[in-house]
């Protein structure tokens, strides 16, 4: 089968896949025309300990899952943070040169390749505002990756992940909690997030220390949260705020 | 605001369309380093912007650029079959209903929750001209991660052919189906947020001045 048809026919098939089964079986369908052994399409949160309608579908053996979600590994797993740095899809044995692996990501990596998980390769799902996510697909230990698919992996991953949304509403969580601060909360936020005190705030935005301080409590206040760094997250992750805002002399 | 502007030259538009081609020169040059040619050192005009062009121009009350997408006719020359045709795998795909959307332009002055809902606007007013002018088709290119963000407004989308890397960057084409469903699948993405355009003529692209 052409290259692109594998990516074509999936895309007819992910566009009207009603259940997460469905686009479990498409998915594995994309990885025998490639000849690939594994998939993965996931949210990056905790499995083992979030709620909510974030996606996982993968076909990698149960055991990685259990000790997977036993280990926490949903945000911290070395694939997973990688794809923090990355826009386009990576190759598992570049991440090495992305992130620096600490001894633990050195056994996670070694524990999938003991329980069969070879080389793989990995696109990063992160649409602004959404929980990050990547669709990974890998070939059994000791085979080489089939290079020649990348770009068709880099298709296959953007409308997978398309479909999960859909399929999860999870970016109906999204909309239904559009951004809630008020203009001068949202100014307070992020030069509290470049580092400010309130005091300093009160003396570039021109009002009172109290009133600062008043701002953003009514902001940890509006989003639930007790401190100053997680409000600060919290308002970059509903793009309220952003890096190039924070970063920006 | 939204302007839709085509053809021949008016006055009122051209604050508008100077502001337009100063943001793409900003955006398209000066922030993402596209090498695309720049007039009078403040504007990014190109080869496709003639009179053939279509813009949709978000604006301000005071006509200040926010937002800005052109349309092109695949009749004539434009980005994909001139550039990109390595892009398809099959026919470039033309025809009086096919259009090529090209610079979909962010005012980079745009704080991170104006330019979702600015995002969002000029979306929905790319779908809306598309059933208004009896468009079917919409066709692009976009880095692969920009594409990514189209797929996740969700509309139809399908890809013409293997992204490929061009300059360090990996592209892709693709290929937008507009139908009466369109509204409620951006509605469903969350993205559709139409606004009235206001049918504008067109100013002529700056040219350059001459010194004094």
């Amino acid at each position: 089968m052409p290259r692109l048809r594998i990516a074509e026919v999936f895309v007819e098939h992910a566009r009207s896949a009603p259940t997460r089964e469905a686009l479990y079986e498409s998915l594995l369908q994309c990885c025998t025309d490639m000849g690939v052994r594994y998939f993965a399409l996931t949210h990056h949160i905790d499995f083992g300990r979030e709620a909510g309608p974030a996606v996982r579908l993968h076909n990698y053996p149960p055991s990685w899952e259990e000790w997977f979600d036993e280990h926490g590994l949903g945000r911290s797993d070395p694939i997973h943070r990688a794809c923090n740095l990355a826009s386009v899809g990576f190759a598992w044995s570049a991440v090495p040169n992305m992130i620096k692996l600490t001894p633990d990501d050195r056994c996670v990596l070694e524990r999938a390749y003991r329980l069969g998980i070879g080389e793989g390769f990995t696109i990063p799902a992160s649409v602004p505002g959404e929980a990050l996510g990547s669709c990974s697909f890998a070939v059994d230990a000791g085979r080489p990756f089939p290079e020649e698919f990348q770009f068709v992996c880099q298709l296959i991953g953007g409308f997978a992940f398309e479909a999960a949304r859909r399929i999860s509403g999870s970016r109906a969580i999204l909309t239904e909690h559009p951004p809630i601060l008020t203009d001068r909360q949202r100014d307070c936020v992020l030069w509290a997030a470049r580092g400010k005190t309130d005091w300093e705030i009160s003396v570039i935005l021109g009002v009172s220390h109290e009133t600062v301080i008043q701002h953003l409590k009514h902001a940890r206040e509006r989003y639930g949260v007790q401190k100053r760094a997680l409000l600060a997250v919290r308002a970059l992750f509903d793009g309220l705020i952003s890096f190039s805002d924070i970063l920006k002399r | 605001m939204v302007l839709l502007v085509d053809s021949t030259v008016d006055s009122v538009t051209d604050t508008v369309f100077r502001g337009m081609f100063a943001a793409r020169k900003s955006v398209f040059i000066d922030l993402l380093k596209w090498d695309l040619p720049v007039l009078d050192g403040r504007y990014e005009v190109d080869q496709f912007d003639d009179a053939h062009a279509r813009y949709l121009i978000l604006t301000n009350a005071d006509h200040a650029h926010l937002a800005s997408a052109r349309l092109l006719p695949t009749t004539r020359p434009h980005i994909l079959d001139t550039l990109f045709p390595a892009l398809c795998e099959r026919a470039v795909p033309r025809g009086p209903r096919v259009w090529e959307i090209s610079r979909f332009c962010l005012g980079r002055q745009l704080r991170a929750a104006e330019r979702r809902q600015v995002r969002n606007q000029l979306v929905s007013a790319i779908a809306a001209h598309a059933l208004q002018a009896e468009i079917e088709i919409y066709t692009g290119v976009a880095e692969i991660a920009w594409l990514e963000q189209i797929l996740s407004f969700g509309w139809q989308c399908r890809p013409l052919g293997e992204p490929l890397p061009n300059q360090g960057a990996i592209l892709g084409a693709l290929e937008i189906t507009i139908t009466p469903n369109t509204p409620a699948d951006l509605t469903a993405g969350g993205v559709w947020f139409p606004i009235v355009p206001t049918n504008c003529r067109r100013a002529a692209p700056p040219t350059a001045e001459a010194p004094r």
